[in-house]
């Protein structure tokens, strides 16, 4: 496309937010925007088709669209369109429509001319998801998703229902294993991944450090740093047709004796042989390393080779609990002593820098983990939100026989909070978006990685998440860090568990067929119930009670029918649950992110291509107050927060800790050391708020 | 008797604002490489050839001034600057300009040949409106380069200096912050951020030292219009180089405008009142300044958020005495 350099009007309009009169923002130059970019743009590149049979012919002969009438009729299809129409939806801000024509509405092959509107978007999802079920359960997946209740994940949302097409999944994890092949396994399914617009995370936690062994001659291994440096490269090349870079993440374990070069390589005067520009990165932290740091023990890392030679066993793969002073006293063990408390503040002071690296909290997550009869969670994905089982797979050479294990594979979709609240519609919209989640992982099959494909075909992971808490609270006169809002999660993210685990147990029940290893989990022992089993989850304060009237909340002998049902007829999905952070589906949506604060009422939010000004749904000159920057708050209630809602989450839940630029080193660390007490599995990016010089300069007057 | 020297004593404070300034100075510091502009090469493709041409000397025309200051204003300042930590802060800045200087051909080198960039040095070279803009101020420079030199010499120089780093960039920074606002060339203008980020903090600091030698002149109002000379010269001159600069790609009314408002921004940095008369600066540019909460996803862009971490402090024991029971 060619670039047009004209600023266009609705750009200008949308920009125009910010200029405040009696100190009040423009708010209603967003609907100008709206209406400028409708009338000026959007209508005038838009395909006209004389009536609905035309435009299906047409989408289905020229290949924009699969043939949808292989599965239903005209009049089936043409029912599910009068429903959605008949809706009247409108874009409440100028940021949900833009970031749909601009990212999801199919375009004809020049570009150029939109084929689709928001309704028939809705509408070919939900046709291509229900084409083995029929037309009644498409207008229910179209009711969820025209209602905005429900919002499949990009790659889900983007693709479905047209012939030419990326994957419907999009997040992908994999070990690596310590030698050539394995690394050439990983080197090779990145770029595979990321040529279909995957994010793939890897667990590069079990390569020998630098300055290892190999052959048995010492000091000849390049360490952790030059797989990552090509890593990055193969990201970089394979980006699904030049259209979204591609994006990766590698994960270590702080144990790792190259750690500290691993937490250098972000630096912001670093080397640039050893600096990782576009890789994410995210460390593994055990108990143990918490432990050492709080009681100011030494620390020794160690180097993983020497390890796998006396135990026949990876670094990574031991549990630290157990094995770590055995490590420390043997001495053909080799490691170098450091003080955990200064990689903790090591940790904080590359966070500052560049918002890196993410954490994972190895133990917390596997305490909590149902599946530890079938192994454990040793790592997470590019969002820190996908925690399932992994095994390395042992690749060979030509003409000898692979073993592959479980890769990790995901696809995800969120609630909206705000919507299925008012519309009193929390059971049906979960099971609903439950079925469509399983049907893409149905669908799914990444043959070009098998241990991935294994792990779909007799996991069928999936991660039903949620949207919009901040703005439904505040909508609800709740602040964000207040009691009520711990209340309400507590009781609505245990109903999102009850129901999804509900009709996870259907699907196994009308199948017949469990997810592989149920039998080993804590679902079958019923141990996963303890918790809901012993107390009530109904909310206690008045005004959580009221949100809740009118709506059924599973109480302890409901929980006690769930798990009799489970324990006889399985669960279908080895995991379900997971927070996104979710941001352009948010977006579409007119709800704020994930289960995070806001950062400003009004958000500037800069893609690769566009900035865009997005005033707060719901916001209101009554309701301001509510709308408080995650910037001003205590940081520590919002972990708070997350720690009730990860109760309900079997999986993870994205957490972005938002920091001053005056916060120090120390700061950060007790966030971590915090978070890590509460039981959180993971903490996301670290975002930092520049001081403005302004503020600088009135602080030192 | 022979000349006494002395070392800068940090402890002793100089000023209630050296120190905040030197650790802003060194919280900003970042360098051109950390940034990726080969993000922006598809985009580049997509201008048109005026455009591109536009974007060429308007970054041709800052690396010039960000040379002259490097490589004369600082340091001529720096020798007429009693207080050593003002003097430690200003060589910091030096060092900043030198690194901008730099950093605009990391752009140029990332998207042109090498051919297209020495005739962009070549056309520098040439215009006379950026030669005229860079002899005036360098005069002033210049007029300090002695040992003893009057307040009023010095606080035209100080003066000059905070033109430069507060007006006479803009025409130039309005091009690449226009184009970001509509998602063009963005991962260059991170670059261009910075710089800006560096440019106003650095015209705040020049401007305190400048209002300090002012309060000392006897002939206050005498030197004033002389200043408000200046300023006019320049401005005129301003408003030749954008016209010759913009006409093409059709942004004339909107830089001009833009100028006068950092004009008046200028001003106010030596501590005198507006004289330029603003409507409406072009929201786009305006905003994309704008960038202290900036939502981004790390995978489609690095963050200009990010700044060099100068607040170490170590954990304490108590640090992990903490209540973690929540009671819902």
């Amino acid at each position: 496309m060619i670039a047009n350099e004209v600023a266009k009007n609705w750009i200008l309009l949308n920009n125009e937010i910010m200029i405040k009169h009696d100190d009040e923002y423009s708010l209603d130059k967003d609907k100008e925007a709206v209406r400028a970019y409708f009338l000026e743009y959007v209508n005038k590149n838009t395909v006209f088709f004389y009536n609905l049979k035309e435009k299906i012919d047409y989408l289905v002969e020229n290949n924009y669209y699969i043939n949808f009438y292989e599965w239903f009729t005209f009049e089936q299809m043409e029912e599910v369109f009068n429903f959605v129409y008949a809706k009247k939806f409108r874009f409440q801000s100028f940021m949900a429509a833009f970031k749909f024509f601009q990212s999801y509405a199919l375009r004809d092959d020049s570009g150029e001319k939109f084929l689709e509107r928001y309704e028939d978007r809705v509408v070919a999802v939900s046709l291509f998801l229900a084409r083995e079920e029929g037309v009644q359960k498409a207008i229910e997946y179209a009711e969820i998703m025209i209602n905005q209740e429900y919002q499949p994940a990009t790659p889900t949302f983007l693709n479905a229902g047209k012939k030419r097409s990326g994957e419907l999944v999009s997040c992908f994890l994999d070990e690596i294993g310590d030698n050539l092949n394995g690394i050439g396994y990983a080197v090779d399914s990145a770029m595979k991944l990321s040529s279909i617009g995957g994010g793939v995370s890897f667990n590069i936690s079990k390569i020998r450090a630098r300055g290892e062994a190999i052959k048995g001659v010492d000091g000849r291994a390049g360490g952790v740093l030059p797989i990552m440096k090509i890593m990055e490269d193969t990201f970089s090349y394979a980006n699904q047709l030049g259209q979204r870079p591609g994006a990766g993440a590698v994960y270590l374990n702080i144990f790792h004796s190259d750690i500290e070069e691993f937490l250098d390589c972000k630096k912001i005067n670093v080397d640039e042989k050893v600096r990782i520009k576009s890789l994410s990165i995210g460390i593994i932290v055990p108990d143990k390393f918490m432990e050492l740091a709080e009681k100011d023990e030494p620390c020794y890392l160690i180097y993983p080779h020497t390890v796998m030679q006396e135990y026949g066993q990876y670094l990574d793969e031991l549990d630290m609990d157990v094995m770590y002073d055995e490590l420390i006293t043997n001495p053909n063990v080799k490691k170098k002593k450091i003080n955990a408390r200064h990689l903790l503040v090591k940790i904080a002071q590359t966070q500052k820098e560049s918002g890196y690296p993410y954490i994972f909290f190895k133990e917390n997550t596997n305490r909590a983990h149902a599946l530890n009869g079938l192994g454990r969670v040793k790592f997470s994905n590019l969002c820190t939100e996908i925690m399932q089982i992994s095994e390395v797979s042992d690749i060979n050479i030509y003409g000898k026989e692979d073993t592959i294990r479980y890769g990790i594979s995901c696809n995800l979709g969120s609630l909206n909070i705000a919507t299925v609240m008012d519309n009193k519609r929390i059971k049906e919209t979960v099971k609903t978006a439950m079925r469509a989640l399983t049907v893409v992982t149905d669908v799914t099959d990444i043959e070009m990685v098998p241990s991935i494909a294994k792990a779909n075909r007799e996991l069928h992971s999936v991660g039903l998440g949620a949207m919009n808490l901040h703005g439904y609270l505040a909508k609800s006169f709740i602040m964000y860090e207040s009691t009520e809002a711990l209340d309400f999660a507590n009781t609505f993210f245990m109903m999102m568990n009850y129901y999804s685990l509900e009709a996870s147990m259907e699907i196994a029940k009308e199948r017949q067929r469990t997810f592989v290893g149920f039998e080993k989990s804590g679902y079958a022992d019923g141990t996963y119930f303890d918790q809901y089993l012993i107390r009530e989850f109904q909310p206690k304060t008045d005004k959580v009670k009221e949100l809740f009237a009118g709506i059924h909340i599973p109480t302890v002998e409901d929980w006690t029918n769930l798990k009799a049902q489970v324990a006889e007829h399985g669960i279908y999905h080895a995991y379900r649950l997971a927070i996104a952070p979710n941001q352009s589906t948010s977006y579409i949506m007119n709800a704020t992110a994930s289960v995070m604060p806001i950062v400003d009422i009004i958000e500037v939010r800069e893609y690769g291509d566009s900035t865009t000004y997005y005033p707060m749904p719901y916001l209101t000159n009554d309701n301001y107050f509510y709308f408080k920057s995650a910037y001003d708050m205590d940081q520590m209630k919002v972990l708070k927060l997350i720690s009730v809602i990860q109760r309900h989450i079997d999986q993870g839940v994205s957490t972005i800790l938002h920091t001053n630029s005056k916060d120090s080193t120390r700061d950060l660390a007790k966030y971590y050391i915090y978070a890590h007490k509460l039981g959180l599995k993971s903490l996301y990016y670290t975002r930092t708020r520049k001081s403005t010089i302004e503020e600088c300069i009135s602080c030192s007057a | 008797m022979s000349k006494q020297f002395t070392a800068v004593n940090w402890n002793t404070p100089d000023n209630d604002y050296a120190l905040m300034f030197w650790e802003q100075n060194i919280r900003q510091f970042w360098i051109d490489t950390e940034y990726i502009p080969s993000k922006d090469i598809d985009s580049w493709k997509g201008l048109s050839w005026d455009m591109k041409e536009c974007y060429k000397k308007a970054l041709g025309g800052l690396t010039l001034l960000d040379t002259l200051q490097s490589h004369t204003g600082m340091p001529k300042i720096i020798d007429h600057i009693d207080s050593l930590q003002n003097k430690a802060v200003l060589s910091y800045m030096c060092m900043m300009e030198a690194i901008h200087a730099k950093s605009y051909s990391t752009i140029f080198t990332t998207v042109s040949t090498t051919n297209e960039i020495n005739d962009v040095f070549g056309w520098v070279a040439q215009n006379k409106f950026l030669q005229y803009k860079a002899s005036t101020i360098d005069s002033h420079y210049r007029a300090i380069d002695k040992e003893k030199v009057t307040d009023e010499e010095l606080f035209m120089a100080l003066a000059a200096s905070v033109l430069l780093e507060s007006f006479l960039f803009y025409s130039g920074f309005f091009l690449p912050l226009w184009l970001c606002g509509q998602g063009q060339m963005v991962a260059s203008a991170d670059i261009i951020k910075k710089i800006v980020a560096d440019e106003s903090i650095h015209g705040v600091f020049v401007g305190l030292i400048a209002q300090e030698v002012f309060a000392k002149l006897p002939n206050k109002e005498e030197v004033k219009q002389r200043f408000l000379a200046l300023l006019n010269d320049l401005y005129e001159n301003e408003i030749k180089y954008t016209e010759e600069l913009y006409t093409v790609v059709g942004l004339t009314a909107e830089v001009k405008e833009y100028v006068r408002y950092n004009g008046n921004k200028a001003l106010m940095n030596l501590g005198f009142d507006p004289i330029f008369e603003v409507k409406q600066v072009n929201p786009i540019v305006l905003n994309g300044l704008n960038t202290e909460t900036t939502q981004h996803d790390f995978f489609s862009k690095k963050s200009t958020n990010y700044e060099k971490a100068t607040e170490i402090v170590h954990l304490k024991n108590e640090d992990f005495m903490m209540d973690a029971v929540v009671d819902i």
